[in-house]
């Protein structure tokens, strides 16, 4: 019975799929679900080696399975954005708010027929100058809390609402590549120095390593924290094909080494309602999911399910708002799959 | 091992232990059973055994178990999960640090045998109330494709992968076997079960003793009535990567029987407390635990995994066709009832989102080992990310360094101090060349008639205006060779030609001016030097207030002497004239002060360049 299982992924009716005129890199679901007058919006940032840039509104209606393009709502960008991102708290009013970092990290009002710029966030006292941010990430606990990360080692943490930095860290000893809050006050950070640390607003003066790479310096790239389960993070390295999943009680040594990827992984998300579930893109073309076991076996952890694109992924994002969409960015592609 | 539900229901208490072991003997079949109570005239659930595919383990075990532990202990977990499922428990955070299951570590076959404990049937309802009814075993093959009126689960059915379901009266309950595989026929096959129930002893023990044991029965709910059904599922393989085993299923193979007759009975049943039949199923346990399967491995059918998603399909044709019959309505109803209980008490089920669009299937595909993935393209990993993170960033470092004005026009005073942050190279070349354009900043202030705002520019300009300053001091130095006197008469063309070219005082401050205002003032009368440079100041003030106007911008330039308050008042007097100053430049030399103001018009009725110019020259001149 039931051979449609095999054909499912062929079908288009469980995939959306937009060609933007740009190559593109950054991408944010929006956390406000679908309603009856909005669809979810869905932000791309262009990837082009110049100045000008694009960060293009797209509407995502999951009923009809389409994906539009609002023109009226894109925006030139300096240089690519290296990462896009919706308010995390769904009771926005009428309009999300989104934001972009790059040389700054800015903040944009969307809003039905308009994009208007919010705030521009420069944490450099001294100058205009503020060293370029490498990512950042959104506080969903405490919303007005945005935490950036630098390559000048530092990462700053922003009050947006009062566009103050409430507090600036040299966390690292090379540039900062990205960001992760776990808790209102306790962020963590992945680095060029091959480090995963993490810090606590309420104790500045420390900071714990809590994974270091193996060959000493091995950058890592980017990480996610499970908000469903804090214990867990996962982390990325260069040019490895591997997810490392780190269990905060255990520093140093993996809980779990995810390596079924045929080539470098370039984006991680864990699942938005599972604890579990980890899903992973990279440059063999497949976003895999994974379910973490309690315990591993001995060859090693199995994806569940795995999807083939038709180029790299670079991007990969988990919808919050609608938890059976993940979305993926290729090429000039960006993608969005039913889980 | 065969993942397999078994549901069994029995009528006398006493057999409620055989049934149980019963249970536990058919595990070493590989089988499992579930137990359904018959209660007035209605069957209930009451104990069984899952063995099927499994997709998340929650115990760590310090001990290997064997097969049959594992699906005993399965068995329990489930009925720990629906227990505390139905009981509305709602803090999922509260039972995760146990052992215990959430609903998101089911596998498809799991959700089956843990939806159909929620089943009851009267007699003469569905399958298991026929078979009571009839007292004939009912062997439903395809069983997802069933008329929903003659097996009202078949969608469930379906999402389970669940092909084979058989049902037989068993002291005076139902067993139904529930298999993945499709197998013919066979009452041997049933027999064997019965005698393999009957045989085992059963021994008493507590519940708890059970739990604390690590290795779980499955946990049964007392059966008065019983109603057994079982079902043998040929697993797929289970994430876990075991392999599933399908034991001596060929031999029960005979010749089959057409089991979809049914006749409607009623039966009378016997209520029991639960909580008795559970110790008799932990001792059955214990017995099974020693008979273990050698399993064969079976070839498995891949599609568990994708399980969420097929019952989310299900669900949603289930909806659908409704309406075709009302049995099958209510049997939806019901199915729905227990999911949405299921999921309201589990916000960290992935599959919750499922329900609210469920027109689509999975976009992914359940991974295969040796499933031939393209191989990746030559050439650098992360290419993009790499660039976003390594290249981006020196791209708009390169960019500030470039056009600094751009950023200073954008966002403000262009501050010209270092960062103390910076560590890398990249900081303090940054910072040399922020100092750089801080300069070449100043000195393009310095300089008149500005052709265009780049560095080369700015140079030539800068050239061109030394030049003219050389020829120039050459000049009063002749001039003043000449004659004292003459120097006087002479300041005053000179003055005016100043005049046309904005910033020539400040310039010659900086530039040459020194020299020559020594001369000046040996030449000039004994008075003091400030006196001195006022008067120059005042006699050149008026030329010395530049103002242009481009759109809303303005750029005001002024040389005039130096006193208290100055800048203030005239910043005041330009926001009393709607004009928004946000850069302000200025540089005192010898009591003379340079500035220049850049600023916005507000209003929408602009002052023009000639009112602004006579505010300024009137704070200017009061000194």
């Amino acid at each position: 019975m039931e051979n449609t299982t095999q054909e499912s992924h062929l079908r288009s009716e469980n995939s959306v799929t937009y060609e933007s005129p740009y190559p593109l890199y950054a991408m944010a679901l929006s956390s406000t679900s679908q309603t009856r007058t909005r669809n979810h919006r869905i932000a791309v940032g262009s990837f082009i080696e110049e100045y000008a840039n694009r960060v293009e509104i797209l509407s995502f209606d999951a009923e009809t399975l389409t994906l539009t393009s609002q023109p009226e709502l894109s925006f030139d960008h300096p240089y690519p954005p290296t990462k896009l991102m919706f308010h995390p708290s769904s009771l926005q009013k009428s309009f999300d708010v989104l934001a972009s970092s790059g040389d700054y990290l800015r903040l944009w009002e969307v809003r039905d027929g308009s994009i208007e710029p919010i705030s521009v966030l420069n944490n450099s006292k001294t100058s205009e100058f503020c060293a370029p941010l490498t990512s950042f990430d959104w506080n969903d606990v405490e919303p007005r809390r945005i935490g950036t990360s630098s390559i000048d080692t530092t990462c700053t943490v922003w009050d947006i609402e009062k566009c103050v930095v409430e507090t600036q860290l040299i966390a690292h000893d090379k540039e900062v590549y990205d960001i992760a809050w776990g808790e209102a006050r306790v962020f963590a950070s992945v680095s060029a120095d091959g480090s995963v640390r993490i810090f606590d607003l309420r104790d500045k003066e420390h900071s714990t390593i809590i994974y270091e790479s193996p060959q000493p310096d091995t950058p890592l790239l980017r990480l996610a924290w499970n908000k469903q389960d804090l214990r867990y993070m996962a982390t990325t390295l260069m040019d490895s094909n591997k997810v490392v999943i780190l269990d905060i009680r255990s520093p140093t040594m993996p809980v779990a080494e995810l390596e079924r990827h045929r080539a470098s992984v370039n984006a991680i998300a864990w699942a938005p309602q599972s604890y579990r579930h980890i899903c992973s893109a990279g440059d063999d073309t497949q976003a895999l999911i994974w379910e973490l076991p309690t315990v591993a076996g001995p060859n090693g952890i199995d994806p569940m399910s795995m999807y083939s694109a038709g180029a790299e992924i670079n991007q990969l994002q988990w919808s919050a708002a609608q938890p059976d969409w993940i979305s993926i960015a290729f090429s000039n592609k960006i993608q969005l799959l039913k889980v | 091992m065969e993942t397999g539900l078994q549901k069994e229901e029995r009528v006398p208490e006493n057999l409620k232990k055989q049934l149980a072991l019963a249970v536990f003997r058919l595990l070493s079949f590989c089988s499992k059973p579930n137990w359904f109570d018959l209660m007035d005239w209605v069957l209930e659930w009451s104990e069984g055994y899952y063995n099927g595919d499994i997709k998340t383990r929650k115990t760590v075990q310090a001990v290997e178990l064997n097969a049959d532990q594992i699906g005993l202990q399965r068995s329990e977990q489930l009925r720990a999960l629906y227990e505390s499922l139905s009981a509305g428990e709602a803090s999922p955070q509260a039972r995760r640090p146990s052992a215990a299951l959430s609903p998101e570590d089911l596998s498809e076959t799991e959700w089956y045998y843990l939806v159909c404990m929620s089943f009851v049937f009267h007699t003469g309802q569905g399958l298991p109330g026929r078979t009571l009814a009839n007292g004939q075993p009912i062997w439903l093959y395809n069983a997802p494709f069933a008329d929903s009126k003659v097996f009202s689960r078949s969608l469930l059915a379906k999402s389970a992968l669940i092909q084979t379901v058989v049902c037989f009266p068993f002291l005076g309950g139902v067993i139904e076997l529930g298999v993945t595989d499709l197998v013919l026929e066979d009452y041997a096959l049933i027999e064997q079960v019965k005698v393999s129930i009957l045989e085992i002893p059963y021994t008493k023990s507590s519940k708890k003793t059970d739990r604390s044991a690590d290795r779980g029965l499955a946990s049964i709910s007392t059966p008065v009535a019983g109603r057994e059904e079982i079902n043998m599922s040929s697993p797929s393989d289970s994430s876990n990567g075991l392999e599933p085993n399908q034991p001596a299923e060929d031999s029960f193979m005979v010749e089959g029987i057409n089991g979809a007759a049914s006749q409607v009975q009623s039966w009378q049943v016997m209520d029991d407390e639960v909580s008795n039949c559970v110790p008799h199923s932990m001792d059955s346990s214990d017995c099974i635990s020693q008979t273990i399967v050698d399993p064969e491995k079976v070839a498995s059918s891949p599609k568990h995994e994708m399980a969420e998603d097929h019952r989310v399909q299900d669900l949603q044709e289930c909806n659908q066709t409704k309406m075709s019959s009302l049995d099958l309505r209510s049997e939806d109803i019901h199915y729905k009832g227990v999911i949405s209980t299921l999921f309201k008490s589990s916000h960290q089920l992935i599959l919750g989102p499922n329900f609210q669009s469920f027109h689509q299937e999975s976009s992914f595909v359940s991974w295969k080992k040796g499933r031939v993935a393209k191989k990746p393209r030559a050439g650098a990993s992360q290419k993009l990310v790499k660039k976003i993170l390594f290249e981006v960033p020196r791209m708009h470092v390169k960019h500030m360094i470039d056009s600094p004005e751009d950023n200073g026009n954008k966002n403000g005073v262009w501050r010209p101090e270092a960062d103390e942050v910076g560590v890398n190279h990249a900081l303090s070349e940054r910072r040399r060349r922020e100092r750089l354009n801080e300069k070449f900043s100043i000195l393009k202030t310095m300089v008149p008639s500005l052709t265009k705002d780049d560095k080369v520019s700015i140079l030539d300009d800068a050239i061109e205006y030394l030049k003219e300053l050389e020829r120039r001091v050459e000049e009063l130095e002749c001039c003043r060779a000449s004659a004292d006197l003459d120097l006087k008469t002479r300041r005053k063309p000179q003055d005016a030609r100043e005049g046309t070219s904005d910033n020539y005082g400040n310039k010659k401050n900086i530039n040459g001016k020194k020299p020559l205002m020594n001369k000046r003032k040996a030449c000039d009368m004994d008075e003091a030097g400030p006196d001195m440079n006022h008067a120059v100041s005042r006699d050149s003030s008026a030329h010395s207030i530049a103002v242009s106007m481009k759109n809303k911008d303005v750029v005001i330039k002024i040389k005039c002497p130096w006193r208290d308050r100055l800048l203030l008042e005239i910043i005041d007097s330009l926001s009393s004239l709607d004009l928004d100053s946000h850069s302000v430049q200025s540089s005192t030399v010898d009591g003379i002060i340079s500035l220049t103001i850049q600023s916005m018009i507000k209003g929408s009725n602009p002052a023009s360049a000639a009112t602004i110019k006579q505010a300024i020259q009137r704070l200017a001149w009061n000194c």
